[in-house]
């Protein structure tokens, strides 16, 4: 059981943080800790990717380096979501912006209390 | 040598410390530690290409877009440093490592060569050909602007349409 | 901005001029700016790319906009020299796409490029040329998404 857990310590962990951003993401009423629990979220899913990609002693995947080499196309595509995860954590803390300028308020309970009174 | 366990729970602890904190400022400095941490392991893992960009974009950019974000609006104030814990919450986040957990019998072992990333015809095609066809020595790169350059246009045209969205869209009276 | 701010003294502010941050932010930001580029321009040989790269261009003016005022960088960048900007890249990386095939490639395939127009070393300069334009949509659409995240303002000047 703990050798399991050991040999795949990057998969526990991921595991983990995708429970943490869950969490962040349900538990925290202020809009802009859920944008950072969705953050957590999606890095979980990037050491996914990044673990399954790895090789015992192997080098990065730069051919003037000996082999083996980790696979680059995990990495390829964790590269792009990173980016389009920068490009997607700012259209919501945009939108948090202006929903502050509308609303007065960041708080999810009291958002749904002001727009039901409406 | 074996740097892998305490780097991770230096990066779980980070992103504990995200999750409990009451307020949102102490929030987005673990949330920026935990960054930091996360581009360290894919250091690691032997991803410099990823490890740059987590650096660049996880610690610097989100960050200070964070901070700009409670600058604009507002941080709850309060005496408790730490959240009260949503038992309905955890439940269904402990349900869900629960579940993810039983998967793990069935995953390989980090780092064994016979892995089915590891021994692809994609990869092993890639790693081959990338110099000889492409000219270039990183195949990440190769992988990149030319084996998989839809792709990468796709994901260029997702970052133009959130960038024109949010200016044209959300902040029409930014540049009034 | 010093001119600008007595006006606005009663006002929250979140800019606060500081002599230490102008003066790092003046010497560090070209350098930045060149590793940046560095970064862009490696990316075929070494870890780097137009990812990468673009990012790091875009903290050089999120940089300049923590030391001398947000305001000021957005009315001297303007909001159409940045979406020009931005589409210019898009319509670029597109343009080499579809140029390879009209020169009777595939989409990206750059070797047509080195047999049709008969350029040496076609094939990295067209992977060069994506990666410039990957920095130039990335570096602009964070510049802009900062920019539009700042216009948000909580001293009531919207509606």
């Amino acid at each position: 059981m703990m050798d399991l857990l050991v040999s795949r310590d990057y998969y526990v962990a991921t595991f983990l943080l995708l429970g943490i951003g869950t969490y962040v993401m349900i538990a925290s009423r202020n809009l802009v800790k859920k944008v950072i629990g969705m953050n957590i979220f999606q890095t979980g899913i990037f050491l996914f990717f990044i673990a399954a990609a790895y090789v015992e002693g192997g080098n990065p995947p730069v051919l003037t380096m000996d082999a083996p080499h980790v696979s680059p196309l995990p990495h390829v595509l964790i590269l792009t979501a990173i980016v389009v995860g920068v490009a997607l954590t700012a259209v919501a803390l945009g939108m948090v912006v202006r929903i502050y300028a509308e609303y007065g308020t960041l708080d999810e309970e009291t958002l749904q209390e002001v727009r039901g009174s409406e | 040598m074996n740097v892998e366990l305490p780097l991770l729970a230096f990066v779980l602890g980070a992103a504990l410390a995200t999750a409990v904190l009451r307020d949102v400022l102490g929030a987005i400095i673990a949330f920026a530690t935990y960054s930091l941490g996360i581009a360290v392991v894919w250091v690691v893992l032997q991803a410099p290409d990823v490890g740059l960009t987590e650096a660049a974009v996880g610690a610097g950019v989100t960050t200070v877009l964070f901070l700009l974000t409670i600058a604009k609006t507002v941080r709850p104030s309060g005496e408790r440093v730490i959240e009260r814990l949503d038992w309905p919450a955890l439940g269904v986040s402990v349900l869900l490592v629960g579940v993810l957990l039983t998967t793990l019998g069935a995953l390989p072992e980090i780092g064994s060569p016979d892995t089915a990333v590891l021994t692809s015809e994609v990869t092993t095609y890639y790693l081959e050909n990338a110099y000889s066809e492409v000219e270039v020595k990183n195949a990440v790169t190769a992988v990149l602007a030319a084996y998989r350059g839809f792709d990468t246009l796709g994901e260029a045209v997702v970052v133009y349409s959130a960038g024109v969205g949010l200016l044209v869209v959300l902040g029409k009276e930014v540049f009034a | 901005m010093s001119e600008s701010s007595p006006e606005t003294i009663g006002e929250v502010r979140n800019y606060v001029e500081s002599p230490i941050i102008m003066a790092t932010v003046r010497i560090v930001s070209p350098f930045v700016f060149t590793f940046g580029l560095f970064i862009m321009f490696h990316g075929a040989d070494s870890p780097g790319g137009g990812f990468q790269g673009g990012v790091i261009v875009a903290t050089v003016m999120l940089m300049l906009g923590i030391a001398f005022g947000i305001d000021p960088l957005r009315e001297w960048v303007g909001e159409s020299a940045l979406v020009a900007i931005l589409s210019v890249g898009v319509a670029a990386f597109l343009a080499i796409g579809v140029g390879t095939v009209a020169l009777g490639g595939g989409f990206l395939e750059y070797h047509v490029i080195e047999t049709e127009l008969g350029i040496y070393h076609a094939t990295k300069y067209g992977i060069e040329a994506v990666e410039l334009f990957i920095g130039v949509i990335v570096a602009s659409t964070i510049t802009g998404l900062f920019f539009a995240i700042d216009a948000g303002k909580n001293d009531g000047d919207s509606e």
